[in-house]
């Protein structure tokens, strides 16, 4: 028959290399065993040991002395000739007095054992305390211990979070855009005089008589509120650059600082007349278009408008001259792309309306006399680089 | 002829007071044969007398009288007495624990354990044969120059252990209130036994491995100093499921035998170590370190790791031993086996033997 178990010694062996195993990978914390010997001896120094000495000098004593026995009478005498009387006397009380030594016996018993037991509260108060509180102390310690068995007392761990915190915050940094120029000094740049925006928008502007109040969702320096405002229609503004919403606002517009879909989600449901949102959500992404087209339609009143225009990436025109001249737009947002999500966020009336043609003289001509398959091509490059370069989607609650 | 015995202490469940009862009961058929102490637990009044009444058990004085003397400790009242008695003097060695271990504790306590080594080595040519309960005890007693040294085992009996039941109130206490794995360590809480190893060890096997375990120490909490410490690192490192019981009686430990998965113990010095055998006859897997006279008493019979292997190894063993059925059954059998090294009759063959050829 086999030894049962005799592969015990390598098992021991396997283990010991486990546990080396262990303490590389991290496992077991660095130093664990080192820090659990210190604990003790600091927990074993404590413990006084000197103070109550003499007390347990004094019970050592009482051990000693605690036996009682009738053989410790003396029996002898100096006096000449008594011994022999003193001997009989002796045992004779000896003998009688048996019964009250075993009493005495039984008390100095008793009282031993209770000054060992005082000896012992002397000494290690801190263990006779009240139930409740060493309960409750160690509840304590138990918490503490958890927290400090807890994952993040792991520097591995630690570091491993500290390292994709940087990352996050080192691709944040990439990402945001904090150019040396200020919007109002772009805008002047690239956009037309106040009076070419005014005369751009003043047909959008009329839709909304009557529809007070207005939000105009990224209104820039205020053109667009201006108009309204011409127009006898009550409006107010958001606009994400701090700059131009104080210009605004130095103009006597209601112009607030923020970001456009969080202010409007702000508002009080069915709070407005009408919303627009010109050559704005091309800087949006995608999830902030969906959200405004979900929150814009419970601030309107029922029958409420809202204008959304933008630029057509359906024209080819639009990204040589317009779209890539301002390196915060994202993305270009496809008509039908833009119809599909009003439609879908619940809108009763959704169209498309096509704005901004380029100018005349930027569009092919077809000669006169030419044929009628050269006719029908320029037609369709017109079509394809030509197209308007905006496109403005009007939907009603 | 008479075969009286003195020892320094005599308390119930103490391994050297069971072995100067069992000796008794040998040494009865002999002739007259008492028991003197210094010291004695009061439920052993009835039992053992205190050495001054050792006068009236002698008289009249006769030549061929044995002196038994149990040495675990130092006592110098015991050991002038012991010096100066005309009768044959014969010592059974227990061995003395290292003083150092309790010098930070008790400086009274190391100091008579230093005394104990002074007095062993002091009585060497008084002693007319000395019996040791392990080879390791021996090897000691020839370092010291004695000449006559017999080993004989200490007299363990596992039928009788087997007899006693189990105590109803803490087998169900261990029912219903003790889940999950139970590791029990048997042993007087002192500090050359290492609890406080077994504690790192436990804190390890909780906190890393498998929180549902527990252990627990069941044994008397001897030294307060040492103890009250041994509370405070288990309350410091929170492991509620680690419990020292205390003085417990002999039909709970039954109950703490039965209930228990392994045997443990970190101890650094033993002469003997019986609570190895209990566990083997309660059918118990054993780890264990090998240090003195543990390996001689354990031989093949459980798992033991080198005193260099830190906590974290114990803790992997226990580990193991607790989700390995296997590595448990071959222990067990392993244990069983070395269990039958240990024959009652023939251990009391030999003492009384060793005891006669003296006289």
């Amino acid at each position: 028959m086999p030894t049962p178990g005799a592969d015990i010694d390598p098992l021991i062996e396997d283990i010991r290399a486990r546990v080396a195993a262990r303490r590389r990978d991290g496992f077991y914390p660095e130093g664990l065993e080192a820090d659990l010997d210190s604990h003790f001896a600091r927990v074993a120094r404590g413990r006084r040991t000197t103070d109550v000495t003499a007390l347990r000098d004094l019970l050592i004593s009482l051990e000693v002395r605690g036996a009682f026995h009738r053989g410790r009478i003396q029996l002898d005498t100096s006096v000449p000739g008594g011994s022999q009387v003193h001997r009989v006397i002796g045992k004779t009380i000896s003998r009688q007095t048996e019964g009250v030594l075993q009493q005495v016996q039984e008390f100095a018993d008793a009282v031993r054992q209770t000054f060992a037991g005082l000896v012992d509260i002397v000494e290690y108060a801190d263990t006779h305390v009240h139930a409740d509180v060493t309960a409750q102390l160690d509840a304590v310690w138990e918490r503490l211990a958890a927290f400090e068995r807890g994952p993040v007392d792991s520097p591995a761990a630690v570091a491993d979070l500290r390292r994709r915190v940087e990352a996050l915050e080192a691709a944040e940094a990439a990402r945001r855009f904090d150019p040396p120029y200020t919007a109002d000094e772009f805008e002047s740049a690239f956009r037309g005089s106040d009076e070419e925006l005014k005369a751009r928008y003043r047909d959008v502007a009329e839709r909304f008589a009557g529809r007070s109040p207005v939000l105009d969702l990224g209104c820039g320096r205020g053109e667009f509120l201006e108009l309204l405002i011409e127009l006898g229609v009550g409006a107010s503004g958001v606009e994400l650059d701090e700059r131009l919403a104080a210009d605004g606002r130095r103009r006597g517009l209601e112009v607030t600082h923020g970001d456009a879909v969080a202010h409007l989600a702000g508002l009080g449901d069915d709070s407005l007349g009408g919303i627009t949102a010109l050559q704005l959500v091309e800087h949006l992404t995608p999830a902030q278009v969906v959200e405004l087209a979900t929150v814009a339609r419970t601030k309107l009143v029922d029958g409420g408008l809202l204008v959304v225009e933008t630029v057509n990436p359906g024209s080819l025109y639009t990204f040589a001259h317009s779209f890539y001249l301002d390196p915060t737009h994202s993305t270009p947002v496809h008509p039908a792309y833009l119809e599909f999500v009003f439609k879908h966020a619940g809108w009763r009336h959704v169209e498309i309306e096509w704005r901004s043609p380029p100018p005349a003289g930027d569009v092919l001509e077809v000669a006169d006399g030419a044929d009628t398959v050269t006719a029908a091509n320029v037609a369709r490059l017109n079509q394809l680089l030509f197209a308007p370069q905006d496109y403005a989607l009007l939907a009603l609650r | 002829m008479r075969f009286h015995q003195v020892l320094v202490s005599a308390s119930p469940g103490d391994a050297v007071s069971a072995h100067a009862f069992e000796l008794r009961s040998l040494l009865r058929r002999l002739g007259p044969s008492e028991i003197f102490v210094r010291h004695r637990h009061a439920e052993l009044a009835e039992e053992v007398h205190y050495l001054e009444r050792y006068g009236d058990f002698v008289a009249p004085p006769a030549g061929d009288d044995v002196l038994i003397y149990h040495v675990s400790i130092g006592d110098p009242e015991i050991f002038g007495f012991v010096s100066r008695r005309p009768e044959r003097l014969v010592l059974v060695y227990h061995n003395i624990s290292p003083a150092e271990a309790f010098a930070p504790y008790a400086p009274w306590f190391a100091g008579l354990l230093d005394e104990g080594r002074r007095e062993l080595a002091a009585l060497r040519d008084r002693v007319t044969l000395a019996l040791a309960v392990s080879r390791f005890n021996a090897d000691e007693l020839s370092a010291l120059g004695y000449r006559d040294v017999r080993v004989t085992p200490l007299i363990f009996d596992p039928a009788a252990l087997l007899d006693v039941p189990s105590d109803r109130h803490t087998a169900n206490h261990l029912r219903e209130r003790v889940d999950g794995p139970v590791l029990l360590f048997v042993g007087q809480i002192l500090p050359h036994k290492r609890p406080d190893f077994l504690v790192q060890a436990f804190h390890a096997l909780v906190t890393y491995l498998r929180p549902d375990a527990h252990l627990i120490m069941v044994g008397n909490a001897r030294l307060p100093a040492f103890s009250a410490a041994l509370q405070r690192q288990i309350v410091e490192l929170g492991l509620h499921r680690a419990w020292i019981t205390g003085r417990v009686t002999a039909t709970s430990l039954r109950s703490f035998y039965d209930r228990a998965d392994v045997f443990v113990t970190a101890s650094e010095h033993e002469g003997f170590c019986v609570p190895l055998l209990e566990a083997m006859t309660f059918d118990l897997p054993v780890v264990a370190r090998a240090a003195a006279a543990v390996p001689e008493t354990l031989g093949d019979g459980g798992l033991l790791l080198d005193p260099a292997d830190g906590p974290l190894v114990l803790a992997e063993v226990w580990d193991q031993l607790l989700g390995d059925p296997g590595l448990r059954e071959a222990l067990v059998a392993r244990g069983r086996r070395r269990l039958g090294d240990f024959d009652a009759d023939g251990a009391r063959r030999a003492a009384l033997e060793a005891l006669a050829s003296v006289v």
